[in-house]
């Protein structure tokens, strides 16, 4: 403080420089290397792409394309419906898990394999699994009928729901992981209390567990909402947004825009989706940030 | 006695018919990949459960690069180990200078950087995709594996700052203070106390960024496009370019590159559940 | 010489002014302890000497010259923290040499210099431990050794006995007496407990919100207070103050309290007839027999601790705490006689707590 006020009136001598000046000083230089990065490959592209949808016109096109159109119902369906699915799967999970049995924490450890394991493989994987000629279903089905089973991706709500399914297959155990620490942190006498006080297995979900985990599963929740928002490869790899164009969701369709050489219409197509994500990202910063 | 035990058998029971269910929907994929690994071609698309005749052959000929998909596959799986690495030191460089800045040394705007970066973090690293490839374009960094890595590095930093700074509040403040007064300078004070008491969240925030750039597809498919330049993850996704691809040798393919992140996993397991859940669930 | 002057010393945490105008000198080789209750800004002030707070207003000077621009590492001082602040993932000896180190000192005099330090403080066999594996003494002895090994012209210490359990703080103190006996660095030494203040100090300072009530010897202190919170903060068991009025009457002179109680006044005493005071007398300048001047009692509570036996009794309306030695003959109920030493009362102002005598 002593050296601002030198520093502010004209002709005194410079301002000393204090130890917790120099220490600033030093902050500014250890915070560089990120806020290099944030300008460069952050602030520049995000600027930049603002004013590629600058025009209006694009818009327009936008919303004339019935692509755009199915995608947005896509993508609202598969957000509401798959992370609500599989956040209410990972709280019972979490529940399963909790239990202390030897086997089960063998089978914890397996739980995890789809979160270890990269997506391109597994998704590939079920991809095949699939396909209607050689695919596992339909040969093990042929072979138990005679008859040839559904074309499975080449419906778009059955190819919707195996992305949806695929999507849940992926992140499930992330988030049962979280949930599972939320209920570690309860305290295990409320449940032995409740237990003399002759509580039910779901009186004790409903007074004791639920309470202490409701906002954890709220934020989460919201948080799942915005990485199922950019879940590119359970659609890509899956369907690849087929068939004809009916299974895109936001996170492929820019793409899609891009290799048609419409980046116009790929950035309008994200700026659009803003009003849903920047909400969203907002609470969760409301409940994280410091 | 025998009340109890009937009880506690019932109770069994209930737990297996919630774990059989959830061990074959987690293993149905991965087995499912690794029998196709393990089959010949013309068994592969049968439709078994085992395949009559079991082989390594398929990993033998993605080893030796024998089919025209599989020309680079070492390379390739060279450049993913590359980057994986380059973005796991590079965004741990990032992360642990900025998160010291922020939670030691008190930077002016600290609170402000971090919102920043925990903004970044949330935004879906997808919608960034195509501004970040008009981006590299006007660079000059496309078919540059750097871009890829660069990239990497700005979709990772954030998480790893936003969990370095929680680790580092967690460190008594005397510790700076007594470091100060023993002499030290801030960049001691950085190299000698706060790097060595932060190895294990570092560890979990180096593997973080590594995995999340050894798993990456959508970028590498937009940055890269020279063969060569490929990582393995884009390479997979380059055999659904045709329709007789050979199915086997890219799930033979895809094995070989699930099994460094499981295993990676599997050995850290206790640096990644604490570590990363850590900063998700706020105590 | 490394002598230590305050000087108008002030200091504000945003808009809330925490220490006004502070202004003292340490001699060389004194040990000086700042003592006061919770929030008397004591500590802040030892920061402040320290270079870890930054100073508002007014000079510090150490051996004659002003560091308030000076980093803490070139102040040439050593600090004790109240949680020792040892580096978790060094050893003992690396502990101790860690400022030497930073320094980029010959490795060979380092070591000489850990193991002069562990010496004298009987860590050798624990250079090569971690502090994990230490008890809170030595833990706090390696705080020490690394400030020693530091030689510095000032040692601080920041409330560093308050972790120890009570037995290990009293040997620790007569270790850190003895300790500055041996060095004769200059000391200043933060306390809230004003046993380690009387035991350890060559000059205490009282403080209270931000200021010094007063400064001097510990039997200075503790003989001529210069007010009611000094008289009430130094010395254990605490000083019994009574509220009354002052009597001149017939030569002879007494403060008259609730109940029509007589507590007896040397002649000396100044003062006028009539005039509100509040009257303090030492439960050990208590005794329990018959004399002229003796004030009736009503024993309460009776506290044997061996040598000395500690009485609660009842004076009119107030409670009076009485340290005697021996065993009195005295039981909850009855009646005592208490005489009290008329050379060793305090009379204070009770509009500003000042001491009149």
């Amino acid at each position: 403080m002593s050296s601002v006020a030198a520093a502010a009136v004209p002709g005194a001598a410079a301002p000393r420089r204090t130890a917790l000046d120099r220490r600033q000083w030093w902050g500014r230089v250890f915070v560089l290397p990120y806020l290099l990065v944030f300008a460069v490959f952050v602030l520049y592209p995000v600027c930049y792409g603002l004013w590629l949808a600058r025009n209006p016109a694009s818009y327009a096109r936008l919303f004339d394309d019935p692509i755009f159109f199915r995608t947005a119902v896509n993508t609202v369906v598969f957000i509401v419906v798959a992370v609500n699915l599989k956040m209410a799967i990972a709280l019972a999970l979490s529940g399963f898990f909790v239990q202390p049995r030897w086997w089960i924490r063998i089978l914890a450890a397996i739980f995890i394999l789809p979160w270890a394991v990269p997506s391109i493989p597994t998704i590939l994987s079920v991809r095949f699994m699939l396909n209607p000629e050689w695919g596992v279903i339909n040969a093990t089905y042929f072979r138990l009928t005679g008859l040839d089973g559904p074309n499975w991706l080449n419906d778009p709500t059955l190819a919707l729901g195996f992305s949806m399914l695929m999507h849940i297959w992926k992140s499930l155990p992330f988030w049962t992981l979280i949930l599972l620490a939320g209920r570690l942190a309860i305290p295990a006498e409320q449940y032995e209390a409740a237990s003399v006080d002759g509580a039910s297995r779901w009186q004790k979900f409903r007074f004791i567990t639920w309470p202490s985990m409701r906002t954890l599963y709220v934020t989460m929740t919201i948080l799942s909402m915005i990485f199922t928002l950019g879940d590119f490869n359970s659609v890509y790899l899956l369907t690849g947004g087929g068939p004809a164009d009916l299974t895109h969701v936001l996170a492929t369709l820019g793409i899609r825009y891009l290799r048609l050489d419409q980046i116009d219409l790929a950035m309008a197509s994200i700026v659009v989706a803003l009003p849903l994500v920047l909400p969203l990202v907002w609470l969760m910063m409301r409940r994280l940030s410091t | 006695m025998k009340r109890i035990g009937r009880r506690s058998i019932a109770r069994e029971a209930q737990l297996l018919l919630i774990g059989i269910p959830v061990l074959i929907w987690t293993l149905i994929p991965v087995y499912h990949l690794f029998l196709f690994a393990i089959s010949p071609r013309d068994q592969a698309t049968s439709g078994r459960l085992w395949p009559k005749d079991p082989t390594l052959q398929n990993f033998q000929t993605v080893f030796e690069q024998k089919h025209f998909y599989l020309n680079h596959f070492w390379v390739q799986l060279g450049n993913s180990l590359m980057i994986a690495v380059a973005v796991g030191a590079i965004a741990l460089v990032v992360a642990t200078t900025a998160a010291f800045a922020i939670s030691r040394l008190r930077v002016r705007g600290g609170r402000l950087v971090m919102n920043m970066a925990l903004f970044t973090y949330f935004i879906p690293a997808a919608f960034l995709a195509v501004p970040m490839y008009k981006t590299m374009a006007n660079y000059g960094l496309l078919n540059n594996r750097w871009s890829l890595v660069l990239a990497m590095v700005t979709i990772a930093s954030p998480y790893c700052i936003w969990v370095l700074k929680q680790a580092s509040d967690k460190l008594p403040w005397e510790l700076d203070e007594a470091a100060r007064i023993d002499g030290a300078t801030p960049w001691q004070l950085f190299r000698l106390v706060y790097v060595p008491l932060m190895v294990p969240s570092l560890v979990a925030v180096g593997t973080y960024s590594l995995l999340l750039a050894w798993n990456e597809y959508l970028y590498g498919f937009l940055l890269l496009s020279n063969e060569t330049d490929l990582t393995l993850a884009v390479a997979l996704g380059n055999f659904l370019a045709a329709d007789d691809s050979p199915w086997e040798l890219l799930m033979a393919t895809g094995l070989v590159y699930a099994l460094p992140p499981a295993a990676i996993y599997y050995a850290f397991k206790r640096y990644m559940a604490s570590g990363l859940t850590a900063g998700a669930v706020k105590a | 010489m490394a002598s230590v002057s305050f000087r108008d010393i002030e200091k504000s945490f945003g808009s809330t002014k925490v220490i006004h105008g502070i202004g003292f000198d340490i001699a060389d080789g004194e040990f000086t302890v700042l003592v006061g209750p919770s929030g008397c800004g004591k500590s802040t002030l030892l920061r402040m000497l320290a270079g870890l707070e930054e100073i508002s207003g007014g000079t510090i000077a150490i051996d004659g010259h002003v560091v308030n621009d000076v980093d803490s590492k070139d102040r040439d001082i050593a600090m004790v923290f109240q949680s020792y602040a040892l580096y978790p993932h060094m050893t003992v000896a690396d502990n101790m040499g860690f400022s030497l180190k930073l320094r980029k000192a010959d490795p060979a005099l380092t070591r000489e210099r850990v193991a002069s330090a562990a010496k004298i403080l009987n860590l050798g066999p624990y250079l090569d431990r971690f502090p994990r594996e230490l008890s809170g003494g030595q833990r706090q002895r390696v705080a020490m050794g690394r400030a020693i090994v530091r030689d510095p012209k000032v040692f601080l210490f920041d409330e560093p006995l308050s972790n120890l359990d009570a037995k290990l703080r009293v040997a620790m103190r007569a270790e850190i007496k003895a300790l500055h006996q041996r060095l004769k660095t200059t000391t200043v030494y933060v306390t809230h407990d004003q046993v380690e203040a009387m035991t350890m100090a060559d000059r205490i300072v009282v403080m209270q919100d931000g200021r010094i009530e007063q400064i001097g010897t510990p039997l200075e202190l503790y003989d001529h207070p210069v007010n009611l919170f000094v008289a009430g903060f130094i010395g254990s068991p605490a000083m019994n103050v009574v509220s009354g009025t002052l009597r001149r009457a017939a030569g002879d002179v007494w403060v008259e309290a609730d109940g029509g109680v007589r507590w007896p006044l040397a002649p000396t005493v100044p003062g006028s007839d009539g005039q509100p005071v509040v009257y303090g007398v030492r439960p050990s300048d208590l005794g329990v027999g018959a004399g002229e001047r003796s004030v009736p009692a009503e024993v309460i509570v009776v506290e044997p601790t061996g040598a000395e036996t500690e009485l609660l009794v009842r004076v009119g309306a107030a409670e009076i705490v009485v340290v005697v030695h021996g065993r009195p003959q005295a039981e909850p109920g009855a009646t005592i006689a208490l005489a009290v030493d008329r050379a060793a009362v305090h009379l204070f102002d009770p509009t500003n707590g000042t001491a009149l005598t």
